[in-house]
């Protein structure tokens, strides 16, 4: 099923990405590289200042909430989790616009509302892995005086840093991909987000073939992006 | 005390942060009377709520939740036996085709679903309810699967074993030990898979267009046609079942599960 519905058109919009009305080319590409540069480059540098956003605020929090527990404020931390990335972006638009019309259609705008949305996973993959940190070593530091603040910089970051790496790589890929968050947000001009693109590629232009090459860039980065994954996965690896 | 200051103050900044968001859409859902500019509603009223009792807000419902429950149900009878046969069976092939499952996660779904639309144009897929079932299907699978898997794996092996040494073949230890033992762990990937697709926007969008309309589609719609308070009023309703969801998982979903996530 997941072979017939995801992985053929998969293969086909790859195979699409190198032809053009049936002749194999790499004009697609070209179109690429000549129209979409920029919108790689804002997709890229939106992905990694949310994911940046993202951590920074878990990072606290969670530290926060390891040395001292803190019911509330742990579930609030969940909520975003429960909400449909549709929801978010919308929520996050009519939020901005009344109170902060000059964010809410810009780049700002937008990664507050990726950051928005990926604090739960983040939030909940770091208090897990703040948590597996053994007290003991907390403990120790605490003997020789460091506060809140300390203890997560010096202990709890440093020691569950696999974990972290792996949730920030899956937190980038899943903005790179981002679709709805972005056409809920819809910025009316200027750079887009990738995926913007290849919808209005295939929408509006009805030109498949280069929606397909953007897709294939897409595909590329979200390797990449896995392949961080992978490599930080194996040292980690337990019997 | 300055102790309960700073958590106080977390608290206040969390709330806001979290909340904030979601109490403007109830601030817009009520606003009748808005001008830009203004940093509140001239007007308040229920207006935009009543028209929740209208053809328009009701048949986007009821379709999204017809087409939830027929993919909750076909992702149950493939899931159920396969997670069985992936968590039990040794057999060729076994890692590809979890590898399979995890794909639809790890790569943009976006251009997928257009190449997708394209295919399914060829076969009258497109735009009809069964094209939109079966593009929620592919999320909803890679749910089901690896839960139904998971929960398969917790179960201990030694009652199975148990059916099989007094004789019981491999579709009646299933039928009458493994299934019943795993009812909990199917209703919970019931419940995920069905909120999947009662919020699946991106799929629904391309492939449904322009007959299959269900409530994030609808939402789209309404907030693109400058109708805030309409997508405002739908974009409440679809926070719900995840809310009701939340409060009722709490205290399942525990961080501490996830400490040694994605180390395999």
């Amino acid at each position: 099923m997941v072979g017939v519905v995801f992985v053929w058109p998969l293969a086909v919009s790859v195979a699409a990405s190198f032809t053009r009305a049936g002749v194999p080319t790499l004009g697609n590409y070209t179109t690429v590289w000549r129209l979409y540069l920029r919108d790689v480059g804002y997709t890229l540098a939106v992905s990694a200042a949310g994911t940046a956003l993202t951590f920074a605020l878990a990072i606290v929090v969670c530290g926060w909430l390891r040395v001292r527990a803190f019911a509330p404020v742990e579930f609030l931390l969940k909520v975003p989790l429960f909400v449909p990335f549709v929801v978010v972006g919308h929520a996050l638009r009519v939020f901005l616009v009344p109170w902060a019309p000059a964010l809410a259609g810009s780049w700002g705008g937008l990664v507050l509302a990726l950051a928005w949305k990926h604090l739960g996973l983040a939030a909940l993959l770091l208090v897990g892995a703040f948590r597996a940190v053994d007290e003991s070593h907390l403990e120790a530091a605490r003997n020789f005086g460091a506060g809140t603040a300390r203890l997560t910089r010096d202990v709890l970051v440093p020691m569950s840093a696999p974990s972290l790496a792996v949730s920030a790589v899956l937190i980038f890929s899943s903005m790179l991909a981002s679709f709805s968050i972005p056409l809920m947000m819809s910025r009316g001009g200027g750079a887009q987000m990738l995926m913007i693109d290849v919808y209005y590629r295939f929408g509006q232009h009805g030109d498949f073939e280069t929606a397909a090459a953007l897709g294939v860039v897409g595909y590329l980065m979200a390797m990449g992006a896995a392949l961080v994954y992978l490599q930080r996965l194996a040292p980690v690896k337990r019997p | 005390m300055s102790r309960l200051i700073t958590r106080a103050a977390v608290l206040a900044a969390a709330a806001f942060l979290v909340l904030g968001p979601l109490a403007s859409l109830g601030v817009w859902s009520l606003a009748e009377r808005w001008t830009a500019g203004s940093p509140w509603p001239q007007r308040f009223g229920l207006k935009y709520w009543s028209r929740m009792l209208t053809g328009d807000f009701l048949e986007p419902l009821r379709l999204g939740l017809v087409i939830a429950l027929i993919v909750t149900a076909l992702a149950l009878v493939l899931a159920i036996p396969l997670g069985y046969a992936l968590a039990r069976l040794a057999f060729p092939g076994r890692a590809l085709v979890l590898l399979t499952f995890l794909m639809p996660q790890a790569f943009p779904q976006l251009p997928v679903f257009a190449s997708a639309t394209r295919e399914f144009y060829r076969f009258g897929l497109a735009g009809t309810l069964g094209g939109v079932v079966l593009v929620h299907l592919v999320g909803a699978l890679v749910f089901a699967v690896w839960t139904m898997t998971a929960v398969f794996r917790a179960l201990a092996p030694e009652l199975e074993e148990a059916a099989w040494n007094l004789g019981a073949s491999t579709t009646r230890t299933f039928f009458s030990v493994a299934l019943p033992l795993a009812t909990p762990g199917v209703a919970a990937s019931a419940v995920l898979v069905f909120l999947y697709s009662l919020d699946e926007f991106t799929g629904t969008l391309l492939v449904g267009a322009p007959f299959v309309t269900t409530l994030p589609v609808y939402m789209y719609t309404a907030s693109q046609g400058y109708e805030l308070q309409i997508a405002s009023v739908t974009a409440l309703v679809l926070i719900l079942p995840g809310a009701v969801l939340l409060l009722a998982l709490d205290r399942f979903l525990k961080s501490e599960y996830l400490a040694f996530f994605g180390q395999l």
